[in-house]
């Protein structure tokens, strides 16, 4: 497998410790393609553009804004955000076993490849067979870029693969795998299917919440809470606009009306 | 598919499939459809005159697909009246005009149920006879919503001595108009004004207006489009049929019918249907004639 890595690390569970590298499973299979300036062929960039100001807005004076209404905005800092971020991960420690046959193909997110590094070929090979063996998945929680996520690793044709899957509520029946049948160290195979054993969970990813949001969510409790959300200031400028004749007689012959009504 | 010949004003009419059933839940023939047109055809022809009509046509029913044809059909008799159009940077686009009933009548053949038209007519296509405030419910609203907003902004302009008259949509909303008929007005003089009143009335009845397109604004509140006043829009004519359920009308109303008719509490009360359009409009006239002749002009522009 020449796919570069994604990752590299250890996946964990009980006092297994196996070298592993993450790597792409799928590659979309998309066309991808440049916008270029048709005068001179040179590539183009995205700016980010403010319609109030018709202009460019430079990188430093971009916050982010989480929206609680029309035009009403809880303003966000980047500490905020990473003060809740996940540490990078290390290892992928399996936290317990569930049956595949639990989790349903819709809380599949993205998969991936976990492959052996140096020193680590043996043991993945015993686990890659245990958990066909058993039909079982290791659950675990994993750091990849700025998120955490539940994934599921599983056996799959002589491999493991790592799949992350959606926080999410529903569990719907799943199908088989199939496991395929290889030579190994009957004593080792055994203790591995024991502590899988003692790890036997059902698939309950309730329990799995999405950390991450729950603590930006909190967050943006606590600053609702303490002080009023910015606006955006279109609604006032619209108002302004138009003759100022007309303005102030429509807002004359409204407190008329007002007053009739 | 079968065809019956007629004669209106000396020229020859192949009409299809006159027994085709276009609003089926309710039971209303393309014979039906024809008879509507026939009968209102006094009171809704000056509102079409040298309009560039819009067709929309349901030729399986209004339950069916339907679409839009700006372009007057190329397979037309002789004696279809066209004017040509400049369409989007300089291409030139024949459109139909409803000049009398044997077009009407004509156009109807083709299905098309409802008729819509710009605020101008083909000889001057930048100048609007009337500016219009489209009052539209957003979810959670309804039509006797939109009666309350018709009634505020009716004073509203009547303050600023305008005249205005309303029509039913013949669907949720409500359709508010300000003759003008002057040669001076252009769609930014209506465009601008009807916006400032739009914003004037979602300042002081927040909970009531909104003059913003976007849906989120929209919810439980009746949205004033004000940006109907262009000259590339068109609006549902008065007195056209609506494809809905029933043949419900664009109907034009008394201000104090309307008042009557909102004070029930019913929406389904400011529906009209065909027959009710058409007797009503034999009793009364044409209440919308104002829009043909009647001259305002703007105050403060």
């Amino acid at each position: 497998m020449a796919e570069q890595a994604i990752w590299s690390g250890t996946i964990s569970f009980s006092l297994v410790a196996i070298p592993v590298q993450l790597v792409k499973a799928v590659e979309p299979g998309r066309v991808s393609f440049r916008m270029l300036h048709n005068k001179d062929y040179s590539p183009l960039q995205r700016r980010m553009f403010c319609p109030e100001e018709e202009k460019i807005v430079p990188a430093d004076e971009i916050i982010r804004g989480y929206e609680i209404g029309p035009d009403k905005y809880i303003v966000i800092t980047d500490e905020e955000l990473e003060s809740v971020s996940p540490e990078r991960s290390r290892t992928i420690e399996i936290v317990e076993f569930i049956d595949m046959k639990e989790v349903d193909p819709i809380y599949y997110a993205h998969p991936y490849y976990l492959v052996p590094s140096k020193g680590g070929e043996k043991a993945y090979q015993l686990l890659v067979e245990a958990m066909a063996r058993t039909n079982k998945a290791g659950l675990a929680k994993f750091v990849l870029g700025e998120r955490e996520y539940l994934v599921a690793v599983k056996s799959m044709e002589g491999a493991l693969a790592l799949i992350t899957l959606h926080y999410s509520e529903e569990v719907l029946p799943d199908k088989d795998i199939s496991p395929k049948e290889k030579e190994s160290e009957a004593e080792v195979k055994s203790r591995i299917k024991k502590n899988i054993k003692n790890m036997m969970a059902d698939f309950n990813p309730e329990k799995y919440a999405n950390e991450r949001r729950k603590k930006i969510m909190n967050i943006l409790k606590k600053k609702a809470k303490e002080k009023a959300p910015v606006e955006a200031s279109q609604v006032e400028e619209e108002e302004v606009e138009g003759p100022a004749d007309l303005v102030s007689a429509l807002k004359e012959s409204m407190r008329k009306v007002k007053k009739n009504r | 598919m079968s065809r019956t010949f007629v004669e209106i004003a000396g020229k020859r009419l192949s009409l299809s499939n006159l027994e085709k059933d276009l609003y089926p839940s309710y039971g209303f023939t393309k014979a039906h459809i024809l008879e509507y047109y026939r009968r209102i055809a006094p009171f809704i022809l000056p509102h079409l005159k040298d309009r560039a009509l819009t067709l929309k046509r349901y030729p399986d029913g209004v339950e069916k697909e339907y679409f839009f044809e700006k372009r007057c059909p190329s397979h037309r008799p002789d004696w279809v009246k066209t004017a040509e159009l400049r369409h989007n940077e300089g291409e030139k686009m024949k459109v139909c005009l409803i000049n009398n009933l044997e077009m009407l009548i004509w156009v109807e053949n083709l299905a098309s149920l409802e008729l819509h038209v710009p605020l101008a007519r083909t000889g001057s296509p930048e100048t609007p006879d009337s500016m219009v405030f489209d009052l539209d419910p957003g979810d959670g609203a309804d039509i006797l919503d939109c009666a309350k907003v018709a009634f505020i902004l009716r004073d509203l302009l009547s303050k600023l001595k305008l005249m205005s008259y309303v029509k039913t949509s013949g669907k949720k909303g409500l359709h508010v108009y300000v003759p003008l008929n002057r040669k001076e007005t252009t769609f930014e003089d209506t465009k601008k004004f009807s916006k400032v009143v739009a914003e004037v009335m979602q300042k002081n009845y927040p909970d009531l207006v909104t003059a913003k397109m976007a849906k989120e604004y929209r919810k439980a509140k009746v949205f004033i489009n004000w940006a109907q006043n262009d000259s590339k829009k068109t609006m549902v004519c008065v007195y056209s049929l609506r494809a809905r359920e029933k043949p419900i009308v664009s109907c034009p109303l008394e201000w104090k019918e309307l008042e009557r008719l909102a004070g029930q509490g019913a929406p389904e009360k400011l529906q009209v249907l065909h027959s009710e359009a058409v007797s009503r409009a034999e009793k009364q006239g044409d209440l919308f004639r104002a829009l043909l002749v009647k001259k305002q002009k703007f105050p403060y522009l």
